[in-house]
């Protein structure tokens, strides 16, 4: 369970997340043709758009990134979804601030999670009540080991 | 953190106890575990089936896609074959595109093109949309080929992105980009490099690098590998060995 | 279970013809997109070649969600670099992306463009 003070700033970075333009006003009346597109543009096509160089890296795999293409792939696999369907949630769905902000592979497992959600196989209550347990797993493994009794 | 607290405030609010030392998890990480285990609870995949195609995926390596370009390298009428039908020439050096499903899987599908370079031709492969990749050839995607910065830059920039990785090429070579956006899955096959007269296959494979295939690189006697710095992953996977980093 | 619909034996994936042949001169259009497309802004309106026919499947606009529509032939088309990017400086330079046949249209000569069949678009 977050703190309060965690949650306030919580609030502060949430509240600091905006679309590219910022306005006094959110939600223009109008939108001028160039920016509709822009807006409506789907976030993965992104070539020719300018970039800077960086040093390109190699990165070893975490297990929970390998976990994630690979239960990706077999609900592809038993036919619950396609690849194409996982591309058009993980890379344009999510819109574009989680497109460019989350992990690569955190966009396959959000969007795994979110079409499990959409087309009913799960309910978001029960998505939720699972997270939780997950979380509760690891905190209660130190329990035992809480400072305020003494250990 | 703060400590400052009031006793007798209604006590819901325990922050002034230090939070419970966690073994530390990140959201990712918890949003992966609870999705795989609900798919399993609802009857969507097997435990075992998750494992079987966690096994293929730990079992591709650009070594493969090195062993065909040798074999193209000295074998015409195998080059012939790769260029008439990739997918079925891929078979004589062992890969299956239909596997681990038996139809492919669901994001390498079974389009291969091998393209290949001339002395006046050289290839470079990008998916500006996502990270298209020909997997079972390759092995995973290295993770700057994933990247926005890459798929930006190189349709457009060719040239600039080569040099960058230390390739530069004259003018009156043609740079043709591959952009590889729909089904099809590509792979470069490089130019013969000179000063490997005579070697054998897997003389020539040694040299036949990922960087060579995905053409950001040119084979040359000598090159074995691809030098990149490498981000180390918190909680790497264990049981096998990396993929998607140079095996060479 | 429902396989990817281009695994499927080429008598059933081809129901249509293709329209288009290796080495005819193409148009990539600028048609309304919304949601969903893998047809690149930067080729938009630009004019290049047909360089292979690949397969024939759905379109990414209705396999992405989950529409068991018509296949269409897939096309490499080829670019000319100079022609996608203003400040290209490379005359010899290309770039090569896959296109389903209802993003192209046939273009007569260099001139502009001729569309063929405009009334079944």
């Amino acid at each position: 369970m977050s703190s309060r003070s965690e949650l306030q700033q919580q609030q502060e970075i949430i509240g600091s997340l905006q679309p590219a333009i910022h306005s006094p006003q959110n939600w223009n009346y109008e939108v001028a043709g160039p920016l509709y597109r822009a807006y409506m543009h789907p976030p993965h096509d992104v070539g020719g758009q300018y970039d800077v160089p960086v040093h390109y890296e190699e990165k070893e795999e975490e297990e929970w990134e390998l976990n994630t293409y690979v239960t990706c792939e077999v609900l592809g696999w038993k036919g619950v979804w396609t690849a194409e369907e996982r591309r058009r949630r993980a890379d344009n769905d999510l819109g574009h601030t989680l497109y460019f902000g989350i992990p690569y592979y955190g966009r396959w497992i959000w969007s795994a999670a979110k079409m499990l959600v959409d087309k009913k196989h799960i309910s978001l209550a029960e998505l939720l009540a699972k997270i939780a347990e997950v979380k509760s797993r690891y905190e209660t493994k130190q329990i035992t080991r809480n400072p305020s009794d003494g250990h | 953190m703060s400590h400052t607290h009031t006793h007798g405030d209604g006590g819901a609010d325990h922050s002034h106890r230090a939070a419970p030392m966690v073994e530390e998890i990140t959201d990712f990480e918890v949003l992966e575990i609870a999705v795989r285990e609900l798919a399993i609870e609802h009857g969507l995949f097997t435990a075992e089936e998750h494992r079987r195609f966690t096994e293929w995926a730990e079992s591709i390596e650009p070594a493969a896609g090195s062993r065909l370009v040798a074999k193209a390298w000295t074998d015409p009428a195998f080059k012939a074959r790769v260029m008439e039908d990739a997918v079925k020439a891929c078979k004589e050096i062992g890969i299956d595109w239909a596997e681990p499903t038996g139809f492919g899987t669901p994001s390498d599908y079974m389009h291969l093109v091998v393209l290949e370079d001339t002395p006046t031709l050289h290839h470079v492969i990008v998916c500006t949309l996502c990270s298209c990749y020909p997997r079972p050839l390759l092995g995973m995607s290295p993770e700057w080929y994933r990247t926005t910065n890459y798929r930006r830059r190189l349709v457009r920039w060719p040239r600039q992105v080569l040099a960058e990785f230390g390739l530069i090429l004259p003018p009156e070579v043609e740079v043709r980009v591959e952009d590889s956006n729909q089904k099809c899955r590509f792979m470069v096959l490089p130019v013969r490099p000179a000063g490997t007269e005579n070697w054998t296959e897997e003389q020539l494979a040694e040299i036949v690098t990922r960087d060579c295939m995905i053409g950001v690189a040119l084979p040359r006697p000598g090159r074995t590998a691809d030098v990149h710095p490498v981000h180390k992953a918190r909680r790497p996977v264990h049981s096998s060995p990396q993929h998607g980093e140079a095996a060479q | 279970m429902k396989q990817n619909k281009s695994l499927e034996t080429p008598q059933m994936a081809i129901d249509k013809s293709a329209r288009f042949k290796v080495g005819d001169r193409v148009r990539v259009k600028d048609m309304p997109y919304l949601f969903y497309t893998r047809s690149q802004m930067y080729t938009r309106g630009v004019v290049g070649t047909i360089a292979a026919c690949t397969y024939q499947d759905l379109i990414p606009e209705e396999e992405a969600f989950n529409l068991d529509g018509q296949v269409e032939q897939y096309y490499i088309v080829r670019f000319r670099q100079k022609d996608l990017w203003p400040e290209y400086p490379f005359d010899n330079d290309t770039l090569q992306t896959e296109s389903p046949e209802r993003w192209l249209e046939l273009v007569s000569d260099e001139s502009g463009p001729e569309q063929e069949r405009k009334g079944s678009e």
